[in-house]
């Protein structure tokens, strides 16, 4: 099958415009799905088929989901910053009587995350973005184990929000989003053990204490959290974490990134499955191959076994790719399924940066506003 | 997605809450989307007027039995929403409800949407304010019998198991999920779960596991699941090593001379002959020339799709022989 980019773009202006109803589900996280959208379009190189004016109501509809401190906010209003995922909660100015619903509407880390990948694909310079505010919100959700919830508003915590806070400090700029030293902890209590490492009183640094104690995970790779089953989704959100922290090659042995290194490896069937014993599924190309160029050994796969299998899952008509060759298109396996093109260096994509999950070009974008926040 | 065609029938004796008599108090509020919206859904006229009337309670505050109602409609709707359901437990926690009641319902609800985050972080809220464990071992087994390798279910059930101290018969449950698929490795996950947090790692415990696995293993010889597993069983040896298992070296040589070329089992063989020679033992059977043989054998035979990756390691294995000539 021939890979069919431009039908893919289409795919992707359609979900900008309406979702038909039964797309109700996705109501509190309609951002992520712009994000898959922008992202998607960035990676196709199809940007310019965004109008200017269209580009414009993207990002003002984005901003308009971010939480930043107003003069008047207290101490309990910090957890609230960031990006909302939807505009669910946001409600007109009530007018006469007391607002209690303001609480409730709440960044989610996650959406924080592709909220800054939006913005910085279509070209802003998030000069509109408290960093201090929004790092400061982040923080806000990390927990004392070191894992992060979504949102203090009734979320689970685990690495998927580890990956979203080390995505967005890395963007920011500003590690005052997260206790980076409790974060890294975190991370290698899901590979190796409860007491493999000691907090020092006062301190962020990890120390090694003992080599002898109880390994969490037995072959080499990570879960969501301590104790989980080995995922390949959460392992990309863990070494890619240690990788934005800087701390992934000072973490890991040699022997446990060889061993990570084979575990990734053999997740490959034809794609890519997430687990020993499952099938093989287009997102996986994206999580399980990114991490192999995280690790530096991306070349080892079977690339036209991988890119073959992708393309099965292709929709020729509408555009979109499934999880599955068996199963409908959706957004989330259309947009990793393309990722993981672009780890291959498909003709027609620009290459992502595996860390960041953004195109190479938007990542240059971002870097260069680093420079200029260094030298303000 | 949802299927939209059940929402029909529902429809035709659905009545809105503009139209119910004990809502006539409320205004509902919409929602304020922005000037130029992107990704909109075209809501049906059910779902905005709920999260209207929804939007208009978190405003006013209101907590009370019709607020339970509305926040089942707005959950029904949309099960990932999880300030909805962040709402109703202020709800519940507001009205003292019975929380055995909620507990069935939402064992319902997350049956009908297993891989749902919010519904399963509720059970668990749910759960921590009963204190009580007793409904959970049963509910996530009729879970895990829809999908064994469900991860929520999973997490869940190790969350409680932790919690509650529950470790008593969970090998059990692992031994039988392994004799209905040796391949679950979710199970085998869970094995390690329970031992690590019960007898731990002992000698004696080493033993009897590094003979299960090898038990499974040779019943179905072509299952990572068992050999990560066996691998896994080695960190806890006082070396960690793997040549320090007499046992593992005569069950990959014994398989081996049965003819059995399965790639997880040559992978290990080239581990051992590597291991040794960096620990300078010398093995006539598990040398480097073997290692050097088997990578060959995995890139062009047994294991084709990682044929790069063998040839990286055969090269790997090369320089360290070279290296070693040269310092020597
Ligand atoms: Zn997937």
């Amino acid at each position: 099958m021939d890979f069919n980019p431009k039908k893919h773009a289409r795919y992707f202006l359609r979900l900008l415009n309406i979702l038909p109803s039964h797309a109700s589900n996705y109501d509190s996280t309609r951002l992520l799905l712009c994000f898959f959208a922008v992202s998607g379009l960035d990676l196709l190189d199809a940007l310019d088929q965004l109008t200017p004016e269209k580009k414009e109501h993207i990002r003002e509809w984005v901003y308009h989901l971010l939480i930043q401190a107003k003069e008047s906010d207290g101490d309990d209003e910090v957890a609230r910053w960031g990006f909302q995922g939807a505009s669910t909660l946001i409600l007109p100015p009530a007018t006469g009587v007391i607002d209690n619903s303001e609480p409730y509407a709440c960044g989610h880390v996650s959406m924080t995350y592709t909220g800054l990948g939006t913005l910085l694909i279509l070209g802003d310079d998030l000069s509109r973005v408290n960093r201090k505010v929004v790092a400061a919100g982040v923080r806000a959700c990390q927990q004392s184990d070191g894992s992060f919830c979504a949102t203090l508003a009734g979320s689970e915590c685990d690495m998927r929000f580890v990956y979203s806070a080390a995505a967005v400090c890395y963007i920011l700029q500003d590690w005052s989003g997260m206790d980076v030293g409790l974060t890294t902890n975190y991370i290698m209590q899901s590979l190796v053990s409860h007491n493999f490492f000691q907090l020092l009183p006062g301190f962020t640094m990890i120390f090694l204490i003992n080599h002898d104690d109880i390994f969490q995970s037995y072959d080499n790779a990570f879960a969501q959290g301590p104790g989980l089953e080995s995922h390949g989704g959460h392992t990309f959100c863990a070494v890619a974490s240690l990788s934005l922290m800087g701390t992934l090659h000072t973490m890991l042995s040699t022997r446990q990134l060889d061993g990570l290194r084979r575990w990734c490896m053999m997740r490959q069937e034809s794609g890519f499955n997430g687990r020993p014993n499952k099938p093989v599924d287009t997102c996986y190309s994206f999580w399980v191959g990114a991490t192999l160029k995280i690790l530096d050994c991306y070349d080892l796969i079977n690339k036209s076994e991988n890119r073959s299998f992708t393309l099965a899952t292709q929709d020729n008509i509408t555009g979109g790719f499934a999880k599955w060759t068996s199963t409908d298109v959706e957004p989330l396996h259309t947009y990793f399924a393309l990722a993981g093109l672009s780890l291959l260096k498909e003709p027609g994509l620009i290459e992502i940066h595996p860390e960041l999950n953004l195109s190479q070009r938007t990542v240059e974008h971002l870097h260069k506003l680093h420079e200029q926040w260094t030298c303000n | 997605m949802t299927d939209s065609s059940s929402d029909c029938t529902y429809e035709e004796e659905y009545v809105f809450y503009k139209n119910r008599p004990h809502w006539k108090d409320v205004t509902p509020v919409p929602q304020d989307d922005g000037p130029n919206p992107v990704v909109a859904i075209a809501y049906t006229e059910q779902f905005r007027e709920i999260y209207d009337y929804f939007r208009a309670i978190l405003r006013s505050g209101e907590k009370s039995e019709r607020v339970l109602e509305l926040t089942n409609d707005a959950a029904q709707l949309n099960p990932a929403n999880y300030t909805v359901w962040q709402y109703r437990r202020e709800v519940l926690s507001h009205l003292k409800s019975n929380l055995s009641d909620e507990l069935n319902y939402i064992g319902e609800t997350i049956s009908e949407h297993p891989k749902n985050y919010q519904v399963w972080h509720h059970r668990r809220v749910i759960v921590e304010w009963l204190k009580d464990p007793s409904k959970e071992m049963e509910f996530t087994n009729v879970i895990l019998a829809q999908d064994s390798k469900n991860y929520h279910a999973w997490q869940h059930r190790q969350w409680v198991v932790a919690t509650f101290k529950l470790y008593d018969l969970e090998l059990e449950f692992v031994n039988d999920l392994l004799l209905k698929d040796v391949r679950n490795n979710s199970a085998w996950n869970q094995r390690y779960f329970v031992i690590i947090h019960t007898s731990g790692f002992t000698p004696n415990v080493i033993k009897n596991e590094l003979e299960y696995t090898a038990g499974k293993i040779r019943e179905v010889v072509n299952n990572e699941s068992a050999w990560n597993y066996l691998r896994g069983i080695i960190c806890h040896t006082e070396s960690g090593n793997i040549t320090s298992e007499e046992f593992i070296m005569k069950f990959c040589e014994d398989l081996y001379g049965t003819g059995c070329r399965c790639p997880y089992l040559l992978a290990l063989i080239v581990d051992i002959c590597e291991e040794l020679f960096e620990l300078g033992a010398s093995d006539e059977i598990f040398s480097m020339q073997r290692a050097l043989q088997v990578c060959d054998d995995l890139a062009l035979e047994h294991d084709k799709i990682r044929k790069e990756y063998w040839k990286f390691i055969s090269r790997r294995i090369n320089q360290a022989l070279l290296h070693r000539t040269t310092a020597a």
